[in-house]
C-alpha cells in the first residue's frame, strides 16, 4: 500500500480529504470506511466471545461475573464482555444504517471497545504475571483481549477515515407531557446507572481486588456509549429539552438523587461513600468559583473544608473539643461557613498584589500552614495527632441522623439521613453557584478571568471582587466541612493535606471548569476511585496524573465544557474548529 | 477651565519614567488627538487618565473635578471611557456579552438596552452577529466592538487608543467617520494615533508627545502644515504602512 500514498486518482477520490499527521493513512483507508467499521465491529464481538484468560482467575466477582462464565449471568451489567458485545453490535448496526453523524458515532463506540479491552487486557496480564495470560500458555489459548482491542482500533480507524461529521442539532419539539415523561424516564435511567456505577465491582479492599478494574471497565464502556450518544446530538437535545422544562428537570433530578437509597446502593456502606462524595462535590463547586469562574489558582483550598470541620467539631460538644459548648447543627453550619469565609478573605487578599503563579504559591503556603498548625494542635483547637474524636451525630428531637429508618416494611440503612442532608446541601451549593454565575458578580469574575486589565477598564473593581470569590468559595467549603465533621464523627488534620487540594483541583479540571455538573462529576470519579482501588492506594497519584494528562490531551475543556472555554480549547476536532473558529484575537500589527 | 485639563503629568513604571511632563486641554464636543512615535508615552497617558495607573505628580481635572487620585471605576462612572490599545476584547464572549460588560457600572436595564441598540445601529455588522464570539471577528469588526463596548458606559469623553492599528485604509476611514459621527452627537473624543495624517485631518486640536513630553500643539490643520511635524510624523513611512 505504501506506493498509493500519492494523491489518489480522481475517480476513486474519497469524499473527505484528510490532512495532518495520519492524513495519508486515513485517505488510504477511506474507500473502505464502511466495510472497515463492520469488520471492526465483528472483530469486537468475536473478541468478546473468545476466551480471555489462560489461567483460572478463581476468586471474586471479576472472573465469575465477567470473564470466565459470561453466560451464568449474561445481563450482569458489570460484565465487560457483555459491554464489548453490545458496543460491537451497535457499531455494526449503525455502520449499515443511514444516520446523521454516523462515523462520529461509530468512532465513539470503537473507542469504548478499545478502552475496555485494553483495560481488562492489562489487568489480566498483570494478574497472570505476563503476556502469556492473554495469549497462550499451558496449552490453553485466549486471544479475546487482543482480538477485541484490534476490533476497537479498526473501528476507530475506519470511522475516522470516513470523515467525522459535525454533531447534528435536533430541533424536535414534542407535546409538553411527552417531554416530561421522556425526561422522567431518562433521569430515572440515570439514577439506576449511577447506582450501578457506584456499586459496580463492590466494595474495594483486600478481599475484593477486582473492585477497581470492574468499576473502571464500566466507566470505559459508559464513556464509549456516551461519546456515541453525544456524537448523535441526542445528548445536546436532551439538554435543550430539560432546559425547556427547567424547574421540572431540577425537581425530578433532586428527587432522583433522593431516591438513591431505594436502589442497589441503599446500604450503609454505599450511603457513606455517597455522602463523602457529596462533601467533596460541594467543596469542588466552591473551588470552582475561585478557579473556574474567577480564574484564580488555589492550591490550598481543602484548608477551608478543614477550617469548617474543626469549627464544627469544637461547637459540637465533643469531649475533646476546646470550646465546651454544643450549638444546634444549623447554627454550627452558619458559624463554620463564616469562619472559613473570613480565612478565605485573608488568603484572598494577596490577590490584590500578586497574580498567576505567585498567587498559587501563596495559597499553597496557606494550605501547608493550616495542616502544620492543625497537626500541632494549635490553641488546643484541633486535637493534633489525636484528632477530635466522638463528635456526636446530628440529632433532631430524639432522632439521630445515623439511625436507620423503618417506613412500614421498608427498612432504610443507617446513614440515609446524612445522605439526604448532603443531597440538600449540594443542591443548595449548586443553587448558589448557578445564581452567582449568571449574576453581575459572576460576569465580573468571568471578565477578570478572561482579561483582568480589560475588566478594570470596564469599571470592575477587580480587587474586592477577587477577594469575594475567595470568601464565597471558602464559605461553601466551610459548610461542607461542618457536615463532614458530624458525618465522620472524627476530624483529623490529615484529611486536609495537599493531596486533597490537588484532588479537588483535578476534579474541577477533569469535570470541566466553570460548570456545575462538571465539578460534581469530577468529584464523584476522583473520590470513588480510591474507594474502589484501595489496594492501589500507593498508585493513586499516578492514576490521577495519567487521567489528567489524557483529559488535557483529548478533551482539554473537561468532560462537561463551559461555553466560554470551549471556543478557545476545541482545537482537536476539525469540525469544532470549523464551527467555533480559531477563537483567538489576531495579533497586533504595527 | 477646559472639560479635561491635564497638567505636568509624570508617570513611572518603577524607576522608568514613561511620561515626564504631559499637559493638554480637551474642550467639550471636540476631537483631540495625541500623536507621537512608538514609546512616546501616549498609552501610558491614557491609562493614567482612566485610573489604571497612578501618576507620580501632576493633575488631571475632568468636568471640574480633580481625578488623578480616583480609582478606575469611579472615573468611568464620571463619564470617561477608555477603549484600550490592542482592543482587549473578551475574545471568548459574544458581542452582546462584551457590550453588557461595557455597561457594567450601570444599572438602568432600559437605558442599557437602548444604548446596545444604538451600537448596533452604528455598526450593523455587530447587530447581525450579536451572538457570535468576539474572537472570531475580523480586526475591523473587533475595533467596532471595542468602540461600541466603550460607548456602553454612555461616556461624556471617549478615549480611543490607536483604533486604526492593523486596519486597512478603508476600514480606518470607516472608523474615523464613526468618530466624527460621535462628535456630532455630542461625545468628546480623545484620540491616540500613530496614523498622524488621518488623525490630524479630523482633529479640532492635536498635541505631539515626544519622549514623554508634550512638545507641540495646534489645530489639526496647523500641525499638518507644520514642517517639524511633517518631517517627524508625516515623512516617507506614512501611508506606505
Ligand atoms: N508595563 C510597563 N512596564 C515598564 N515600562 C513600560 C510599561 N509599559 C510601557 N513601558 C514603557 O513606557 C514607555 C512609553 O510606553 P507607551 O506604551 O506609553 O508608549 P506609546 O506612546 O503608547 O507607544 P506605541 O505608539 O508604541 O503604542 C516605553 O518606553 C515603554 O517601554
Ligand atoms: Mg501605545
Amino acid at each position: 500500500m505504501s506506493t498509493t500514498i500519492d494523491p489518489p486518482v480522481a475517480t476513486t477520490a474519497p469524499p473527505v480529504q484528510h490532512t495532518g499527521r495520519f492524513g495519508a493513512v486515513l485517505n488510504a483507508v477511506a474507500p473502505f470506511a464502511k466495510i472497515g467499521m463492520i469488520v471492526g465491529g465483528v472483530l469486537s464481538v468475536l473478541g468478546a466471545f473468545l476466551p480471555w484468560v489462560t489461567f483460572v482467575l478463581n476468586e471474586g466477582a471479576y472472573p465469575e461475573r465477567a470473564s470466565l462464565n459470561m453466560f451464568v449471568e449474561p445481563f450482569g451489567v458489570s460484565g465487560f464482555r457483555l459491554h464489548i458485545t453490545l458496543l460491537g453490535i451497535a457499531a455494526i448496526v449503525i455502520a449499515l444504517l443511514t444516520v446523521p453523524a454516523k462515523h462520529r458515532i461509530v468512532r465513539g463506540l470503537g473507542i469504548g471497545v478499545a478502552a475496555v479491552a485494553l483495560l481488562n487486557g492489562i489487568w489480566i496480564t498483570v494478574e497472570g504475571g505476563g503476556l502469556g495470560a492473554i495469549t497462550a500458555a499451558d496449552g490453553t489459548i485466549a486471544f479475546g483481549a487482543i482480538v477485541a482491542l484490534i476490533g476497537g482500533l479498526v473501528t476507530v480507524l475506519a470511522a475516522t477515515s470516513g470523515g467525522l461529521e459535525a454533531r447534528p442539532e435536533w430541533e424536535w419539539e414534542l407535546p409538553w407531557w411527552v417531554e416530561w415523561i421522556l425526561l422522567l424516564v431518562i433521569f430515572a435511567l440515570v439514577l439506576l446507572l449511577v447506582a450501578e456505577v457506584l456499586t459496580s465491582g463492590g466494595q474495594g479492599g483486600v478481599v475484593n481486588p477486582y473492585a477497581g478494574v470492574v468499576f473502571l471497565s464500566l466507566l470505559a464502556a459508559l464513556s464509549g456509549a456516551l461519546s456515541a450518544l453525544s456524537a448523535s446530538g441526542l445528548l445536546t437535545w436532551v439538554g435543550v429539552v430539560s432546559e425547556r422544562h427547567r424547574v421540572f428537570s431540577v425537581v425530578v433530578l433532586l428527587l432522583c438523587a433522593l431516591a438513591l437509597p431505594f436502589t442497589g446502593a441503599g446500604t450503609e456502606y454505599w450511603m457513606t461513600v455517597a455522602s463523602n462524595i457529596g462533601v467533596y462535590a460541594a467543596t469542588a463547586i466552591g473551588l470552582n468559583i475561585v478557579v473556574g469562574l474567577a480564574g484564580l489558582l488555589d492550591l490550598g483550598y481543602v484548608a477551608f473544608l478543614g477550617i469548617g470541620a474543626f469549627t464544627a467539631a469544637n461547637l459540637s460538644g465533643a469531649a475533646a473539643s476546646a470550646v465546651g459548648i454544643h450549638l444546634p447543627f444549623l447554627l454550627v453550619m452558619v458559624i463554620s461557613a463564616v469562619v472559613a469565609g473570613i480565612f478565605g478573605a485573608i488568603v484572598g487578599s494577596p490577590t490584590l498584589r500578586v497574580r498567576g503563579d505567585y498567587l498559587a504559591i501563596v495559597t499553597l503556603a496557606f494550605g501547608e500552614i493550616f495542616v502544620r498548625s492543625a497537626q500541632n494542635n494549635i490553641a488546643g483547637l484541633t486535637g493534633g495527632a489525636n484528632a477530635i474524636p466522638n463528635i456526636p451525630p446530628v440529632g433532631v428531637g430524639g432522632f439521630q441522623f445515623n439511625d436507620s429508618i423503618t417506613i412500614g416494611a421498608l427498612r432504610l440503612p443507617s446513614g440515609v439521613m446524612y445522605y439526604v442532608a448532603i443531597v440538600l446541601l449540594v443542591a443548595f451549593v449548586m443553587l448558589v453557584f448557578g445564581n452567582l454565575k449568571n449574576s453581575r458578580l459572576g460576569r465580573a469574575w468571568i471578565a477578570i478571568r478572561e482579561d483582568e486589565d480589560a475588566a478594570s477598564a470596564m469599571g470592575i473593581r477587580t480587587g474586592p471582587i477577587k477577594i469575594l470569590a475567595f470568601l464565597i468559595g471558602a464559605m461553601l467549603a466551610g459548610l461542607a466541612g461542618a457536615f463532614f465533621a458530624h458525618k465522620t464523627a472524627v476530624v483529623a488534620y490529615d484529611s486536609f493535606r495537599f493531596l486533597e487540594s490537588v484532588t479537588l483541583l483535578a476534579a474541577v479540571i477533569l469535570g470541566g471548569m466553570g460548570t456545575i455538573p462538571g465539578a460534581v462529576l469530577g468529584a464523584s470519579i476522583l473520590f470513588v476511585l480510591p474507594e474502589k482501588l484501595r489496594e492501589f492506594a500507593d498508585y493513586r497519584l499516578l492514576l490521577f496524573g495519567l487521567a489528567l494528562i489524557l483529559i488535557m490531551r483529548f478533551r482539554p475543556q473537561g468532560i462537561i465544557a463551559d461555553k466560554h472555554r470551549k471556543a478557545e480549547l476545541a482545537d482537536d476536532d476539525p469540525e469544532d474548529v470549523a464551527r467555533e473558529g480559531p477563537g483567538a484575537l489576531p495579533t497586533e500589527v504595527k | 477651565m477646559a472639560f479635561l485639563e491635564v497638567r505636568d503629568l509624570v508617570v513611572a513604571y518603577g524607576a522608568i519614567q514613561a511620561v515626564r511632563g504631559v499637559s493638554f486641554d480637551v474642550e467639550q464636543g471636540q476631537i483631540v488627538s495625541l500623536i507621537g512615535s512608538n514609546g512616546a508615552g501616549k498609552t501610558t497617558t491614557l491609562r493614567t487618565l482612566s485610573g489604571l495607573l497612578r501618576p507620580v505628580s501632576g493633575t488631571i481635572s475632568f468636568d471640574g473635578e480633580q481625578i488623578q487620585k480616583q480609582p478606575a471605576h469611579s472615573i468611568l462612572s464620571r463619564g470617561m471611557a477608555h477603549s484600550p490599545e490592542g482592543r482587549r476584547l473578551f475574545a471568548r464572549m459574544t458581542v452582546e456579552e462584551n457590550l453588557r460588560l461595557g455597561a457594567y457600572t450601570r444599572k438602568d436595564e432600559e437605558g442599557i438596552a437602548k444604548d446596545m441598540q444604538r451600537v448596533y445601529d452604528l455598526f450593523p455588522v455587530l447587530g447581525e452577529r450579536r451572538g457570535n464570539k468576539a474572537g472570531l471577528f475580523s480586526g475591523g469588526e473587533q475595533q467596532m466592538l471595542a468602540i461600541g463596548r466603550a460607548l456602553m458606559s454612555r461616556p461624556k469623553l471617549l478615549m480611543l487608543d490607536e483604533p486604526s492599528m492593523g486596519l486597512s485604509p478603508i476600514m480606518t476611514q470607516l472608523i474615523f467617520d464613526t468618530v466624527k459621527e460621535l462628535r456630532s452627537e455630542g461625545t468628546t473624543v480623545l484620540l491616540v494615533e500613530q496614523n498622524a495624517l488621518a488623525a490630524l485631518g479630523l482633529s479640532d486640536r492635536a498635541y505631539v508627545i515626544d519622549l514623554g513630553r508634550t512638545t507641540l500643539s495646534g489645530t489639526g490643520h496647523e500641525l499638518l502644515a507644520d514642517p517639524r511635524v511633517q518631517e517627524a510624523y508625516l515623512g516617507e513611512g506614512v501611508g506606505a504602512e
